[in-house]
C-alpha cells in the first residue's frame, strides 16, 4: 500500500474516509461531501447508531451526487481528546473498513478542526501511521485465498492542508517499518525463523547502517555463557547471540543505551515439557528479541541521533537425548552458578548471559530487556499492560511515560529481598525458579542478579506480544509491542 | 588417659550441654555431638569415660553426621552451618584399640559420604561416563573394575533404556577379592540412572530435578565397595552398577517396543518410565550367569509407590529366602538403615502379562507397583540364588535432618551392605 499526501479536494473515485466528531458533528470535508450527496450522508447517519464516538464507523455505498464508491464516516470522538494515539486509531479504523472492500484507491480527509490536541500536520501524519500499522497482514502462507478476501487497497492518499504532514510522517513510516519487521519475525513459524535465520534477519539491518555481529556457540562457550548455551543444547539448531549497534549520536564514543531481547525461537519447555494444547503459541517466545530487532530498524530508519545497542539471545528449547536436565547446575558468564530446576524457565537463563555480556562489553548508560518471560504476568496484568520491573525509579518513570505516549502501556510491579530469597538453592548460587508465588517477580529478581549496578528495567511482555483480537492499529496476531515504546524512550531521553 | 592440652575445650560427662549426649549408645551420641559442635572453637576434647570400642563408635557417629552437602557449585552463604572444630579428641583408657577400630570404621563413613555426594551431583556433571569413572577410581584401593558395553554383552534391556540419550549406557563391575579364592562372592547390584526424565513416557516437570538422584542404588553399591575395600574386608564382594541416562532423544525407546532380554525373556515396554526394572533385570541375570553369587542383593530407587506404602523411614525389602530377609532386617536395624519386608507375590504376574511378549514392564493393576516391580525382577534371577531387592526410593534422600546426616542424600544402603559383607 502506497501512502501519499495531497491538498484537500473532493475525490471523484475510490473510497473516501471522513471524520465525524462526537454528537454527529461533521468535519468540513464530511459536510462538503454531504452537500454533494444532497444530505444523504446525514440521513444515513441518522438511520444508524453512528454518533461520531471514537472507534465508530459507518460505510455509505455510492452516495448519489458523488462519483466515489463509498464514503466511510469514522468517529473521532471529542475534538479536545484527539491526540496522536486517537489520530492513529482514526487512521487504523478507517483502513480496516476499506482494506478488502474492493477499492484500490482510498482517500482519508484530515481536517483541521478547532480544539484538537495535536497540530494539523501531526494529525495527518499519525492518521497515515495508524492506517499503515493496520494494513499489516501476515498472509504469505495462504495459497488459496480468494481474491475478494485479499486486500484491495493499493493507494492511500491523505488529504491535508498542512504541507509539513509528509515530513512529520517520515519518522513514523520508519517506525512502522520496524513494527512490521517485528510482526513478521514473530509471526513466522519456528521451522522458518530459528536462531540462525533470525540472526540473518538481524544481519539485513546492516543496509541501514547498523553494525551487526553474531556470536555462535563456539564463541559463547569461550566467553563462558553456560547459562544461555544450556538452554539450546537440546536442539539441533545452533544458538546465536546477535549484537546490533547504531551509533547515531554526534559523540560516537558516548555510552549507549542497550536493549536486550529474549529470543527463544521455539519453546517446547525442554525436558520440563509443556502440554500440547497451545504449544504452537511458543513460536512467538522470541517476541522480546523481535521487538528489539524492530526497534533497531526503526531507530536506524529514522536516523535517530543516539547510540543504541540491541542484543538478542537466540535459542531453541527442545527435548532430546542431549537436552538440559532438571537439576543440572550451569555456570553463567558472570561466574554465578544456577541450578536449573525447570527447563521451561529458560528465558531468564538466556537473558542472564545476554545482560551480563552487554553490561561488560558495552558499559551502557541503561539496559532495558524485553521478554515473553512468564505466564504469571498474564494472570497479573492480562493483555493490556506489560509488566515493568526496574532497579532505577527514573528509568521506570521514563518507560512508563513513553509507553503511555505510544499506546504500549506498562505497569510497574515490586521487587525486593524477600522475593530474591525464593531463589535460594541448596547446591548452586541460585535456582532458576522461585516457586508459584510471585512468579513474574522472582523471574525479575533472577535477572537483577546479572545487571550489576547498571540502571536496568525488565519488561515482561508475555501478555502483550500477541493479540487474540483486532485493535485499531493492529490486526490480531503479533503486536510488535515494545518497538514504539523503545523508540519513544530514545526520542525522549537518549538523543542528542 | 590422654591428657588434654592447655587451651583445649574440654567436654565432659558433667557439662549441661552434653546431657543428651551423655546417655545411650556411643554411635548416636557421636552423631548428636556432631550436630552440637559446629562453631565450637577447637580443639575439642571429649571426656565421657568411654571404653575403647565406645570411643571409636562415638567418633564414627560423629564423622557420619559431620557431612556438608555438596558445596562445590555455589558460593558460601550467610546461613551456612558454622565450621566444625579443626580437631576433636576422644579420651579413652585404651587409645590404641580405639584407633584400630576407628580405622576400620572411617572408610565406611567415607563410603557413605561418597554415596551422598554422588546422589547430589547434577545430571550434567554426573552422566554415565562420569559415574563409571567414579567406579574406576576405586582401582586405587585394589578394586578390580571392568566397564562393559551393554550392547556388546547382550545386555539389551540396559542398552535400550540408554538409547534415547547421547551419553551411552555402561555396566560397571567392581570386584573386591578379600576372602578365600574359592569363596562365592556377595554380589551387590545397583540401579544407576544418572538422570531419569522418564524417556518418551516423560515425567511431569514438577520435582523432576530430583531424578538426578535416580542412581541412588548404584551410589550405595559404589559407596559400599569404597567402604569394603577401604577397610580391606576379608570377604569377596562384587558390585555391579547398571548405568544409563533415560532421555527422550530421537533414538529413544518407544512405548510398545519389545526387547529380548539378556536372560531370554521378552519384554514389552509399555512405559519407558518403568526403566529401572529393565536395567536391573539384565544386570541381575548377568550377575547370576557370571558371578556365582553366594548372595545377590540389589538396591534401587525403583518405584514411587514404595514411598506411598512405607514413607521415608523404611526401605522396601523383598527376598526369595526368609533367612536372607531376616538377616537383612537385623542388619538394617543395627545400622540405622531400617527395612520393612513386603511380599513377592506370583499374583503380580497377572498384572504384567503381555499380548505380544512374555512380560510387560508395568502392570497398572490393583497391586502396588513396588510389588509388581519386585516380582518382575524375580523372573530374571536364578531361583537357586538367594536374592533380595531393596526399593530405596523413599530413603535415598531425606527432606529433613537425620541422626547421621543433614537433609538431602543419605547414602542409604552403604552401612547395611558393608555390614552384610562382614570380614
Amino acid at each position: 500500500m502506497k501512502i501519499s499526501f495531497a491538498k484537500p479536494h473532493l475525490p471523484t473515485d475510490g473510497a473516501v474516509i471522513v471524520g465525524v466528531l462526537d454528537n454527529k458533528v461533521f468535519t468540513p470535508t464530511a459536510s462538503a461531501l454531504d452537500d454533494l450527496a444532497g444530505g444523504g450522508l446525514k440521513r444515513a447517519m441518522d438511520a444508524s447508531k453512528f454518533t461520531g464516538k471514537k472507534d465508530q464507523t459507518l460505510t455509505v455505498l455510492a452516495p448519489a451526487g458523488t462519483k466515489v464508491n463509498r464514503v466511510v464516516l469514522v468517529g473521532l470522538g471529542k475534538a479536545d481528546e484527539v491526540d496522536a494515539l486517537a489520530a492513529q486509531a482514526f487512521g487504523g479504523n478507517a483502513l480496516a473498513q476499506v482494506l478488502t472492500s474492493g477499492d484500490a484507491s482510498v482517500f482519508i480527509a484530515v481536517d483541521a478542526v478547532p480544539g484538537l490536541k495535536i497540530a494539523e500536520a501531526d494529525f495527518a501524519a499519525n492518521v497515515a501511521f495508524g492506517a499503515r500499522l493496520r494494513s499489516y497482514r501476515f498472509d504469505k502462507y495462504f495459497t488459496k485465498e480468494k481474491k475478494e478476501d485479499k486486500p484491495s487497497v493499493k493507494k492511500l492518499t491523505v488529504l491535508c492542508a498542512a504541507p509539513a504532514a509528509k515530513t512529520a510522517f517520515a519518522p513514523l513510516d520508519a517506525i512502522a517499518d520496524g513494527v512490521f519487521l517485528t510482526r513478521d519475525v514473530v509471526s513466522e513459524p519456528a521451522n522458518v525463523i530459528y536462531p540462525e535465520s533470525l540472526a540473518a534477519e538481524c544481519q539485513k539491518l546492516a543496509a541501514l547502517g547498523v553494525e551487526v555481529e553474531t556470536l555462535g556457540e563456539k564463541q559463547m562457550k569461550k566467553l563462558g555463557m553456560g547459562s544461555l548455551l544450556g538452554v539450546g543444547q537440546g536442539s539441533d539448531r545452533e544458538s546465536q547471540l546477535v549484537v546490533m549497534r547504531w551509533t547515531g549520536a554526534k559523540d560516537k564514543s558516548a555510552a549507549p543505551i542497550a536493549f536486550i531481547g529474549k529470543g527463544v525461537c521455539f519453546d517446547t519447555g525442554g525436558i520440563s515439557i509443556k502440554p500440547a494444547a497451545g504449544m504452537e503459541d511458543m513460536k512467538w517466545d522470541m517476541g522480546g528479541a523481535g521487538a528489539v530487532i524492530g526497534a533497531m530498524k526503526a531507530l536506524a530508519g529514522r536516523k535517530a541521533p543516539a547510540n543504541v545497542i540491541g542484543v538478542v539471545g537466540l535459542v531453541e528449547n527442545m527435548p532430546s537425548g542431549n537436552a538440559q536436565r532438571p537439576g543440572d547446575v550451569v555456570t553463567s558468564m558472570s561466574g554465578q552458578t544456577i541450578e536449573v530446576i525447570n527447563t521451561d524457565a529458560e528465558g531468564r537463563l538466556v537473558l542472564a548471559d545476554a545482560l551480563w555480556y552487554t553490561k561488560e562489553t558495552y558499559k551502557p548508560k541503561a539496559m532495558v530487556d524485553l521478554a515473553t518471560l512468564t505466564g504469571a504476568i498474564i494472570i497479573s496484568l492480562g493483555g493490556e499492560y506489560a509488566g515493568l520491573f526496574a532497579n532505577d525509579d527514573k528509568l521506570a518513570d521514563h518507560l512508563t511515560e513513553a509507553g503511555k505516549a505510544v499506546g504500549e502501556p506498562l505497569w510497574r510491579l515490586p521487587m525486593g529481598d524477600a522475593y530474591d530469597k525464593q531463589l535460594k538453592s541448596d547446591i548452586a548460587d541460585m535456582k532458576n525458579v522461585g516457586g508459584r508465588e510471585g512468579g513474574s517477580i522472582t523471574a525479575a529478581q533472577f535477572l537483577k542478579r546479572f545487571v550489576g549496578d547498571v540502571a536496568w528495567a525488565h519488561l515482561d511482555i508475555a501478555g502483550t506480544a500477541w493479540s487474540k483480537k483486532d485493535t485499531a492499529t493492529c490486526a490480531k496476531g503479533a503486536t510488535a509491542f515494545g518497538v514504539r515504546l523503545l523508540d519513544q524512550l530514545v526520542a525522549d531521553h537518549y538523543q542528542d | 588417659m590422654v591428657a588434654a592440652k592447655a587451651g583445649s575445650r574440654v567436654l565432659t560427662a558433667h557439662q549441661p550441654v552434653l546431657v543428651e549426649v551423655a546417655k545411650g549408645d556411643p554411635r548416636p551420641r557421636g552423631a548428636v555431638l556432631a550436630a552440637l559442635l559446629p562453631g565450637c572453637p577447637g580443639p575439642v576434647v571429649v571426656d565421657l569415660e568411654l571404653s575403647a570400642d565406645d570411643a571409636a563408635q562415638l567418633a564414627y557417629g560423629l564423622v557420619l553426621r559431620d557431612y556438608r552437602p555438596l558445596g562445590k557449585y555455589r558460593r558460601p552463604a550467610d546461613d551456612d552451618p558454622l565450621p566444625m572444630p579443626d580437631r576433636v579428641m576422644v579420651l579413652t583408657d585404651d587409645p590404641v584399640a580405639a584407633q584400630a577400630l576407628f580405622d576400620r570404621l572411617l572408610p565406611v563413613a567415607a563410603g557413605v559420604h561418597l554415596a551422598r555426594d554422588l546422589v547430589a551431583e547434577p545430571g550434567n556433571h554426573l552422566g554415565p561416563a562420569e559415574l563409571a569413572a567414579q567406579a574406576r577410581a576405586l582401582e586405587s584401593l585394589g578394586v578390580g573394575v571392568e566397564l562393559l558395553d551393554p550392547a556388546g554383552h547382550g545386555l539389551t534391556l540396559l542398552a535400550a533404556v540408554g538409547q534415547g540419550s547421547t551419553r551411552p549406557p555402561v555396566l560397571a563391575v567392581l570386584r573386591w577379592q578379600g576372602g578365600a579364592a574359592a569363596e562365592k562372592p556377595l554380589v551387590l547390584v545397583g540401579k544407576g540412572l544418572t538422570f531419569d526424565s522418564g524417556g518418551l513416557s516423560l515425567k511431569p516437570a514438577e520435582h523432576m530435578e530430583e531424578m538426578k538422584g535416580d542412581m541412588g542404588g548404584a551410589a550405595a553399591v559404589l559407596g559400599a565397595m569404597r567402604a569394603i575395600a577401604g577397610r580391606k574386608a576379608k570377604a569377596n564382594v562384587v558390585g555391579v552398577l547398571a548405568i544409563a541416562e533415560n532421555m527422550p532423544g530421537g533414538g529413544a525407546l518407544r512405548p510398545g517396543d519389545v526387547i529380548r532380554s539378556y536372560q531370554g525373556l521378552t519384554v514389552e515396554v509399555v512405559d519407558t518410565d518403568a526403566e529401572g526394572r529393565l536395567v536391573l533385570a539384565d544386570a541381575l541375570a548377568w550377575a547370576c550367569d557370571h558371578l556365582r553369587p553366594a548372595v545377590l542383593v540389589d538396591a534401587a530407587t525403583l518405584t514411587g509407590a514404595v514411598v506411598r506404602v512405607l514413607g521415608r523411614h523404611h526401605a522396601g525389602l523383598y527376598a526369595n529366602r526368609d533367612t536372607l530377609a531376616a538377616r537383612l532386617l537385623k542388619l538394617g536395624r543395627a545400622q540405622a538403615e531400617p527395612l520393612w519386608r513386603l511380599p513377592l507375590s506370583a499374583r503380580c504376574d497377572d498384572d504384567f502379562r503381555s499380548d505380544v511378549a512374555d512380560w510387560k514392564n508395568c502392570g497398572w493393576g490393583p497391586v502396588p507397583d513396588n510389588d509388581d516391580a519386585a516380582r518382575f525382577l524375580q523372573h530374571f534371577v536364578d531361583p537357586k540364588v538367594p536374592w533380595a531387592h531393596l526399593d530405596i526410593a523413599g530413603t535415598s534422600e531425606a527432606d529433613e535432618h537425620q541422626l547421621y546426616g543433614p537433609k538431602g542424600a543419605t547414602g542409604f544402603g552403604v552401612r547395611l551392605f558393608d555390614a552384610l559383607a562382614g570380614g
